[in-house]
């Protein structure tokens, strides 16, 4: 069941209205109004808010795009597969 | 301090032979077929050339000193990342498509190949990475001091009595020179990819990523106690830089997160407006599935090369206790602590990631400089054999003069600026790229105008707010312009244009040089048109997915007004890309094809040659300069690009037919199947074709039973009479062409046409193209030619008009065909009516010869006393050569004979009328048969030997008064008698040679009594040589007992049961020979 929802998951994702929806959710993301939330000198764990924003929105950010090019390798592959008979 | 400095030198030149090493290997691997270079992993560490110096080094100065926006250099391009997948993959794809070699390549491209703008973004990119490429050179030899221990920024050697200076920037930039050259400009063609130069850049990329993890887990797990140790220590050390560093530049006040702002925007520009980004993406990507892994793989790189800069730079400002030379932290930390392994590490990351930016940087930007800023001089040149060495070391040049250009800053401004800061003018410089860039990708009106116009402003606009305020910074100009403005303008002030201050002078720049871009490229795109050859590439830019079927259809579009050949243009290619390359240019475009080079490649192949030599010429030249080469030596041959004259209009109702062409075939059908009259059709299809394509002249010759061409039909204006010095004539090779191969040849335009065939007369009639077509069905010799003239549109003659042409001779060549052997069927039938009649008129003519030989044999035999005779002759054929006669010479004597002529011809007969002709005086004379014979012979010897043919005769005389029988044989049948009481034929023999063999002859003559009741039977051989259906003769010895038991009968009734017995003998009625019988009986 989780392996079906993470398949469709994937061929959602190879939208190419979602590649521009999440490169602009990014932009959104680095501006001004999100950045104000953690623009405080608080930490968390010992961890300054900002530098935990950023750096585990990055991480965040690099799984999407590795989630994105699983579900376009998947398509590559149907593809190439289709098309050798 | 010696031994630092020669164990840090030693290390560089151990560490560079490596690199070399690599590189090496890299092309070799590549030149045996096994790459080792085209993986996506490879391809992903050479993309992370982005993170230089500047991220090895100067992230951390930036860190300590504003604080956590550093990050946003790197976010930028992550965010980037998500547009890879379909904007990087579309470059690629053009990219590929075009044979492009740089990014100023790949802008002027799509604005229609502009010149201009390609040298402008050249010098754009000169001096926006100057700065990028001093703060290399300065990061490195900083870093070289530091690690040496030389406080100094020059190394003396000891030479002679005087030390020697030499300063390690400029070491440095040579080695850097001479690496990129070698692994960069090898080979001339740029749109290749350089295997050795990507693994070098790859395998420093792995140096700096594993020098930056060690000195971080040095820093934050050795020196301190992790992440949240160093943070919690500084937070409690220092509060207010604290509060600074981890909020965005909260301590200035208002408006302060723009800086970050302005940061993420210029890094998300340039990760792919970088010339070096756009080469390792673009040009020296070898899939664009590869795309995919670097688009995540990238990131990741970054996010781990980043994950330290935080904790050593706090870590740094802890120790130290300072902000001062955070910029430097990186190899200062491991240094301070003792731990040199450590910082010789750093060293060699730095190295690293400062030598493989400075490689791609150079070899990209010499590339674009010899494309676009010398080769627009060179193409003005007449190619020489030694282009090819002089564009290489053009190329090697280049690298030279950027390196020195960024070493030139370094030395001049280099001092007075940290690290980061250098290179946010480098990005704010890649940023003018961006609108022309995203233009050529998106927006079909974007033209050249706009691209060169904002691009410009932009420019300078950068090069007044960032770089000179740079140069004044640092004391080469006087510092009164930048704090008053220009003659004291203040409105013109560098860092605050128009009055707008209060902003940091990236942010800045940035928004001035953006808006004036922007603007000026929208407004001049608005306003001014695009022309033809722009909007052939915004087909290409912007529809490359959705048009690439209709784009080959548009590529016929256009013609050359004169043939070239294929070893012209691989001559032309030889002078600038050196022979080999050349020749192994044209085999992989022709392929397959088996295409003689020496041939004029066919009218419609000539484009796409054309296209292909400019884009392999663009390969090492790019494509403005290889536009404008290619046009230059065409227009030398006198030849140019000129647009067809369409002669369909654009509705095309089927896959390539169009309407007119439609109703022009059904129209040729309907006049085809009218009529067979053969001149009504020819006449109404030239007509039609008058009529319908602007024709003025056109002719219809057909060839003969001989091959020899004729006018048949001759329509168009003003007309003279065809005859040989009518200018038509002139054609007449064409002619001659077309009749033996069969296929259609035409001159688009007459008076560029090749000079070996005169066409003077034809020039002077106005005539300015026309073709030959042969008329023709598919696979059958060709009747004739169908040709037709155009005195006002050169260039009519496209391949569609051309297979209409065909296709309509076809079937002309139909109709030729249908009325032809109507017409063979109608001459054969007269002919074989013909031949009846002669053959009556014949048979005629032989049944009266027949007639008149019949008259010739006696109508009956005479009557004597005593005897009974009857004879006959049954012919054969109409005319025979028996005769037998008989002579009354008194009342009791009479001469008879037979005689047969060989041959069943006329002239038997002839003969046997001459014969006939001659015995008649003899029976006058008492001769005896013998001596009758010998006269015979002597008077028929010339005629008989002239017609040769021979005369056997059997003559004898009988008296009833005596019952004596004289006789002699010139070689004929010996007659039989049959005699009462006898079984046994007496055979009348005497020897005597065949008439006409020799001219004297003497002949035996003999006698014999005949008796009561004996009866003689003369035939001739067509008696005893009867032959019957098992092919056994008749025989004498049939004919004598025949004639046993019939010699009762009366002689006529003798004769007549022998000819039933012939004819039941062998079976059928005709005779195989003439049957001559005379029967003699004694009463």
């Amino acid at each position: 069941m989780p392996a079906k929802l993470g398949h469709k998951l994937l061929r959602r994702l190879q939208l190419r209205e979602s590649w521009i929806i999440f490169f602009i959710m990014g932009i959104i993301m680095m501006n001004f109004p999100f950045l104000q939330i953690f623009n405080k000198p608080d930490t968390i764990f010992g961890l300054p808010l900002m530098f935990l924003y950023l750096v585990v929105g990055w991480a965040v950010s690099i799984f999407v795009i590795y989630l994105f090019t699983l579900g376009v390798g998947n398509s590559d592959e149907k593809r190439r597969e289709t098309r050798q008979p | 301090m010696n031994t630092g400095l020669a164990q840090a030198a030693v290390i560089s030149l151990v560490y560079t032979l490596l690199i070399f090493l690599v590189a090496w290997f890299a092309h070799h691997r590549k030149k045996i077929g096994r790459s080792i270079a085209g993986n996506p992993y490879i391809y992903t560490l050479c993309i992370a050339v982005y993170c230089t110096s500047w991220t090895f080094y100067g992230s951390v100065g930036k860190a300590a000193t504003t604080g956590i926006d550093f990050l946003m250099v790197y976010l930028g391009p992550s965010l980037a990342a998500f547009s890879w997948f379909f904007l990087l993959r579309r470059i690629i794809r053009i990219s590929k498509e075009h044979n492009i070699t740089s990014i100023a390549d790949f802008i002027s491209l799509r604005y229609g190949k502009s010149i201009w703008l390609g040298a402008l973004i050249t010098l754009i990119a000169i001096f926006g990475i100057m700065p990028y490429i001093a703060l290399q050179i300065k990061a490195v030899s900083t870093s070289f001091y530091l690690i040496s221990g030389l406080q100094d920024k020059t190394i003396h050697i000891p030479h002679g009595s005087s030390d020697l200076p030499l300063p390690t920037g400029l070491l440095l930039a040579l080695t850097l020179s001479i690496f990129s050259v070698i692994f960069g400009a090898r080979r001339l063609i740029s749109s290749e990819r350089h295997e050795g130069l990507m693994a070098a850049v790859a395998f420093e990329s792995l140096v700096k990523l594993v020098s930056m993890f060690g000195v971080g887990i040095f820093v934050t797990y050795y020196l301190f106690d992790g992440f949240a140790d160093i943070f919690t220590r500084f937070g409690n050390a220092h509060p207010a830089d604290f509060a600074r560093i981890f909020t965005l530049s909260s301590s200035t006040g208002e408006g302060a997160t723009i800086p970050s702002l302005t940061t993420l925007f210029m890094s998300t520009a340039a990760i792919m407006l970088l010339p070096r980004q756009f080469h390792v993406m673009v040009i020296e990507n070898s899939d664009e599935r590869h795309v995919n892994t670097a688009m995540w793989l990238f990131p990741t790189y970054m996010f781990l090369i980043n994950l330290f800069v935080m904790p050593i730079a706090l870590g740094g400002i802890l120790i130290t206790g300072s902000r001062a030379g955070a910029d430097f932290f990186v190899i200062n930390l491991p240094l301070i602590t003792g731990h040199n392994g450590i910082a010789m590490l750093a060293f060699l990351g730095g190295l690293s990631a400062a030598a493989g930016m400075v490689m791609v940087e150079s070899v990209a930007i010499s590339t674009m400089l010899l494309n676009h800023i010398f080769m627009p001089f060179i193409v003005h040149l007449t190619p020489q054999s030694w282009f090819p060495y002089l564009l290489i070391n053009l190329k090697r040049l280049g690298i030279f003069l950027v390196i020195f250009l960024g070493y030139f800053y370094y030395r001049n401004v280099g001092e007075s600026y940290m690290l980061v800061n250098m290179g946010m003018n480098s990005f704010a410089a890649s940023c003018q790229f961006m609108p022309a860039m995203v233009g050529a990708l998106y927006w079909r009106r974007g033209n050249r105008y706009g691209a060169i116009t904002g691009t410009l402003l932009g420019f300078i606009i950068w090069f007044y707010t960032l770089l000179l305020p740079s140069f004044s910074k640092s004391g080469w100009l006087g510092s009164s312009t930048l704090e008053q403005g220009p003659f004291g303008i203040g409105l013109l002030k560098p860092t605050a244009l128009f009055g707008l201050s209060g902003m940091d002078i990236w942010s800045h720049s940035l928004f001035w040089s953006m808006l004036f871009n922007i603007s000026a490229y929208i407004i001049c795109s608005i306003i001014l048109p695009q022309n033809e050859k722009e909007r052939d590439q915004v087909r290409k830019f912007i529809g490359v997915f959705e048009f690439e079927r209709r784009q080959t259809q548009h590529a016929a579009t256009k013609r050359l007004s004169k043939p070239v050949t294929i070893t012209q243009f691989v001559t032309l290619m030889t002078k600038f890309i050196g022979e080999s390359d050349a020749e192994r240019a044209i085999s992989g475009y022709l392929g397959g094809r088996q295409q003689h080079a020496e041939v004029n490649v066919s009218e419609f192949e000539l484009p796409n040659l054309k296209r292909f030599t400019e884009k392999t010429l663009a390969g090492s030249v790019g494509a403005a300069a290889a536009g404008a080469i290619v046009d230059s030596f065409l227009s030398d041959m006198g030849s140019r690009m000129e647009s067809v004259y369409d002669i369909f209009s654009t509705v095309r109702t089927s896959l390539d037919q169009s309407r007119e062409a439609l109703f022009v075939r059904l129209k040729a059908s309907e006049i085809i199947n009218r009529t067979l009259d053969l001149q009504i059709i020819m006449d109404d299809l030239l007509n039609l074709l008058l009529k319908e394509f602007q024709l003025d002249v056109a002719i219809i010759q057909l060839s003969d039973d001989n091959n020899m061409l004729s006018v048949k039909s001759y329509q168009g204006s003003n007309r003279h009479p065809i005859n040989k010095h009518h200018w038509f004539m002139e054609s007449s090779p064409y002619f001659q062409m077309v009749q033996f191969d069969r296929n259609v040849h035409f001159v688009n335009d007459t008076r560029l046409a090749t000079g070996t065939i005169p066409l003077d007369r034809t020039i002077a009639e106005g005539i300015v193209s026309f073709a030959h077509i042969p008329i023709l069905r598919e696979g059958q010799p060709s009747l004739g030619i169908v040709s037709v003239f155009s005195k006002t549109i050169p260039g009519l003659f496209t391949e569609e008009f051309i297979s209409l042409l065909t296709s309509l001779a076809g079937q002309l060549a139909q109709a030729v065909t249908i009325v032809r052997e109507i017409d063979a069927r109608d001459k054969e039938r007269i002919q074989k009516e013909q031949a009846l009649l002669e053959n009556a008129r014949v048979t005629r003519d032989m049944e009266i010869a027949q007639q008149i030989q019949i008259s010739l044999l006696p109508d009956k035999a005479p009557e004597l006393m005593g005897i009974e005779m009857a004879g006959r002759c049954m012919p054969a054929a109409h005319v025979g050569g028996d005769y037998y006669d008989f002579f009354l010479r008194d009342d009791h004597t009479i001469d008879l004979l037979i005689a047969d002529v060989s041959g069943h011809s006329v002239g038997a007969a002839l003969i046997m009328a001459e014969v006939r002709t001659l015995l008649r005086p003899q029976i006058n004379t008492a001769h005896s048969a013998s001596a009758i014979l010998q006269s015979l012979n002597s008077q028929l010897y010339d005629d008989l030997t002239r017609a040769e043919l021979f005369i056997t005769m059997f003559y004898c005389k009988y008296s009833s008064a005596t019952g004596r029988l004289s006789y002699a044989n010139a070689g004929h049948n010996h007659p039989l008698i049959s005699r009462r009481g006898e079984k046994r034929c007496i055979e009348l023999d005497a020897e005597g040679l065949i008439l006409g063999v020799r001219p004297s002859v003497m002949f035996e003559e003999l006698q014999c009594e005949l008796y009561k009741g004996d009866v003689l039977l003369f035939y001739t051989d067509g008696l005893n040589e009867a032959v019957n259906q098992e092919g056994e003769l008749f025989g004498t010895e049939r004919i004598c007992t025949h004639l046993a038991t019939v010699s009762h009968l009366p002689a006529r009734a003798i004769i007549d049961s022998f000819y039933k017995t012939v004819t039941d003998f062998s079976g059928t009625d005709i005779l195989q020979d003439d049957i001559s019988l005379v029967v003699l009986k004694i009463l």
